[in-house]
């Protein structure tokens, strides 16, 4: 059943088993795993069915270096569905290095190895839509696939690990039915919870305090309560219940992701000798092949992971003669914000430019109309996305995109403001940084990849190593990965939860999510919060008295 | 000494599947009754026959040792009338459907009630149910989905719907669960019935133990028949396909049918096939399992099997 907590009369007070605080793709993938077996679930929402701005713009907040983080409001929604509203759907599990404690990186180590998460990933997957759990190109097509790169064996970089993609999945839309249907399953929309309450010890929730802006005040009991709030709003809501307060662990290592686009890789062979394209996969979902950085040299050589990907030449380039390209670049004055950003860089335009990118488009006449089409079929008109912008170059010719691991840093973490949103819940304050260990893992990584490419033969990586950083941080950090901020461990002083993701200390508060995650790796990083969330649900279930 | 049986209906799908299945049993002489005229296949009897009318039937169940009533369609509440009303004191295998439980959710057992609500075929299969459940020796077999071999509606219609793309991954338009059983499973479950005295009296799904979702049944049954990938299709198409499409297509379906070339019509998907592929109703197999002994056809190979008949069908 799904409901407004403005249907329930003020100074309501609601009980169930288990509470979920948030209705993005983590809570509802736990909702629809626990709201089985005769247990009452509430699944409560602070946002409703659809944006609205007032509910949004209770994620305002402040970043500390402006242009390196985006706005707390953006790249994350506060509705029914949670940011899958919104998401990329890029969708791979993390690997096997990525638990390990490797001396090299300072607080690493996950609890669990990736041998504990791996039961759940199936049906992460699942339930992203993104596939099936297989994640290399010799396990997920029963047939050979044409090579990434033809002649190219890395000693250092592999190019057979995929990333899949969701539709993407709104989750919200997508299992709305089955959330009405669920049995002891009841959703609240506009159900914000203020405060966590705690009993005299502190080691036990006692009830959470829920309003809605439309000023609704009520109480929720449960046996157990799971947040599942996203990296951002976990630690807010800990750090405002003063939860985790005497150990100081709450909201610090924060880490995103570290990317970027450089350099310009020529490859000599063929134009078919390079594919850069999608693979659909049978249920068809689309797989993309990387470059990923092989386990045993992070280990050797004691840096971060890291992949990258063939990405088009840069648009604002008009040497790249590209009608599409070119297309783009004067489509600049109506695309988003959001988009924009990242295609185009902050150049500046010029009449010069212009025309030479109209005579890139009036030269390409029949590719540009034939990609246009192509994305408006496959894309804008089609229930599964063609994920990306994918440019097959004549020339052979791309620009390199890269998303490695961000290091964790206690001092890197987000903070209470003595500003108050309309619910009177302080406002966040993100702190984000970086440091050298994450521009050496770039730096080194493209060097490594750089060298490949010459041995083998394929072709030339042409980038300039001093514009590693800026290039890196150009975008700041990656928007909408939100990590660490709750991290899991064995120690309360360095860590909020324990293996089983429960809050140390306290016997029935629990967090789901990337915010529990110790390390970033290279990989999106939904999926494994589904997965996480997957794992969560079924060791309540297994310990439900 | 071979018992006979009488296989009302024999010229079905589930029908004919009936009769070879009881002539390679050992145990029984199948003997097939249709309205048509034909030759009886090797190591069967064939007798025309119009089930309607109560006169011919009491002839033909003469000398009979049992009964597998596999009619479908307009037919099946005046011959089961008739069949029950006969006099006749044989175990008798009653097909009904998963349809008598109608709009029900969920796991569903041999005892939920038969609410039957989701039409006029529906109310039939519980009428006919009704009749049969009133005869002390009718066996009441109620399968989900039939596959196979030979099956026109959940299988030769959906590999065309593939292989047009107009289905595949429906989102939650196909989570329902497909209830599929194969047509060798139902016959396997129906001579059991017939065999087993404490069946008589008893009720029993027919659907395979861990049926898959309609979408997950349409992309291994398009890998099966190499109609991949599939392709996800929007809860608005298959409106539209339902809504508007569907009407058109089956007129010209009729029309084209009286010229005998309705397989160059594209099969429509009416409105209750879309409440079909996301209706959450799952048959219990346990009963017929325990009871009746059944041992589901595992899917891949059902549908590799299918899949060659479909392709043969199509040469």
């Amino acid at each position: 059943m799904i409901l407004d907590v403005q249907d329930l009369p003020d100074g309501f007070s609601l009980d169930a088993d288990i509470c979920i605080v948030g209705a993005g793709p983590v809570g509802i993938s736990l909702a629809l795993t626990l709201a089985t077996g005769g247990r009452r679930v509430l699944l409560l929402e602070g946002g409703g069915p659809a944006p609205e701005p007032d509910s949004q713009a209770l994620y305002r907040g402040q970043v500390d270096a402006a242009g390196l983080h985006p706005s707390p409001d953006h790249y994350r929604e506060r509705r029914y569905g949670g940011s899958s509203t919104i998401w990329g759907g890029r969708s791979m599990p993390y690997d096997s290095i990525d638990f390990e404690t490797r001396p090299y990186v300072p607080h690493s180590g996950w609890p669990i190895d990736l041998a504990a998460l791996s039961p759940f990933y199936g049906e992460a997957v699942r339930l992203c839509e993104a596939g099936r759990d297989a994640f290399t190109i010799e396990t997920a097509f029963d047939t050979p696939r044409r090579p990434m790169i033809e002649g190219f064996d890395g000693e250092h970089f592999t190019t057979n690990t995929l990333e899949r993609f969701s539709c993407p999945t709104d989750f919200g839309h997508r299992y709305r039915h089955k959330l009405e249907a669920a049995e002891g399953l009841q959703v609240v929309l506009h159900a914000n919870v203020t405060d966590i309450r705690r009993s005299e010890t502190g080691s036990e929730v006692t009830g959470l305090t829920v309003r809605s802006l439309a000023g609704r005040q009520g109480q929720v009991s449960a046996g157990r309560v799971i947040l599942a709030l996203g990296g951002l709003e976990t630690a807010r809501l800990l750090l405002a219940s003063r939860i985790g307060e005497r150990l100081d662990a709450v909201g610090r290592y924060y880490m995103c992701h570290i990317a970027g686009t450089i350099g310009s890789l020529k490859f000599t062979g063929p134009r078919d000798s390079v594919w850069n394209g999608y693979d659909v996969a049978d249920d068809g979902s689309y797989c993309r092949r990387r470059f990923a950085l092989r386990p045993e040299v992070q280990r050797r050589l004691g840096i971060g992971n890291f992949v990258a990907r063939l990405h088009h030449p840069r648009i604002p380039d008009p040497r790249h003669r590209n009608g599409i390209l070119s297309a783009l670049y004067l489509a600049r004055p109506i695309i988003p914000y959001e988009y924009g950003k990242r295609l185009y860089g902050d150049e500046a335009g010029g009449l010069g430019r212009w025309l030479a990118h109209a005579v890139n488009v009036a030269t390409d006449l029949p590719a540009t109309l034939g990609f246009l089409i192509h994305m408006l079929r496959d894309r804008r008109l089609a229930e599964r996305k063609y994920p990306s912008i994918v440019i097959r170059s004549k020339s052979n010719s791309f620009s390199l995109d890269f998303h490695a691991e961000q290091v964790p840093d206690p001092d890197s973490r987000v903070v209470l403001t003595d500003e108050v949103d309309a619910l009177g819940m302080p406002r966040l304050k993100a702190d984000w940084r970086y440091g050298r260990a994450d521009v050496e893992t770039v730096s080194r990584s493209l060097a490594l990849l750089a060298g490949d490419i010459e041995r083998s033969g394929t072709g030339r990586f042409d980038y300039d190593p001093a514009s590693v950083e800026s290039e890196m941080t150009r975008y700041g950090a990656y928007g909408g990965h939100h990590i660490g901020t709750a991290r899991m461990g064995s120690d309360p002083a360095s860590s909020v939860v324990d293996a089983d993701c429960r809050v140390h200390g306290i016997d029935n508060l629990y967090v789901a999510g990337s915010a529990v995650f110790p390390t970033s790796s290279q990989a999106n990083p939904t999926l494994t919060a589904v997965a996480m969330a997957l794992r969560l649900a079924d060791h309540l279930k297994g310990s439900q008295p | 000494m071979t018992k006979r049986i009488l296989v009302l209906g024999g010229d079905g799908f589930i029908g004919k599947h009936m009769v070879s299945a009881l002539a390679a049993s050992g145990w029984a002489m199948p003997v097939a009754a249709g309205r048509r005229a034909r030759a009886a296949a090797p190591g069967t009897e064939r007798i025309q026959l119009d089930a309607t009318d109560a006169a011919a039937l009491k002839r033909a169940l003469d000398g009979v040792d049992g009964v597998v009533d596999c009619i479908a369609g307009g037919a099946m509440v005046d011959v089961a009338r008739n069949l029950f009303s006969s006099g006749i004191d044989v175990p008798v295998v009653h097909l009904s459907s998963m349809a008598v439980y109608g709009s029900a959710v969920g796991l569903v057992t041999e005892d939920a009630p038969l609410k039957a609500d989701t039409g006029p075929y529906a109310q039939a299969k519980a009428e006919a149910e009704k009749l049969a459940a009133a005869y002390p020796r009718a066996v009441i077999l109620r399968p989900g989905c039939v596959y196979g071999p030979g099956s026109t509606q959940w299988s030769l219609r959906i590999a065309r719907l593939l292989r047009a793309r107009r289905i595949g991954d429906l989102g939650a338009g196909g989570d329902g669960c497909s209830n599929l059983v194969h047509v060798s499973d139902v016959a396997a479950a129906a001579l059991a019935g017939l065999r087993l005295p404490a069946a008589q009296g008893r009720a029993y799904n027919l659907a395979m133990d861990g049926a898959p979702s309609w979408n997950d049944y349409f992309l291994d049954f398009a890998r099966a028949l190499g109609a991949v990938p599939i392709v996800r299709l929007s809860e608005k198409r298959m409106t539209l396909e339902s809504k508007l499409v569907a009407a058109p297509l089956k007129i010209l379906e009729i029309l084209a049918g009286k010229a005998g070339l309705a397989r160059l019509i594209p099969p429509p998907i009416p409105p209750s096939l879309v409440r079909t592929w996301r209706h959450e109703i799952r048959l219990s197999p346990a009963r017929a399992e325990a009871e009746l002994g059944i041992v589901w056809r595992d899917l891949a190979a059902g549908l590799a099997e299918t899949a060659a008949w479909i392709n043969s069908v199509a040469a």
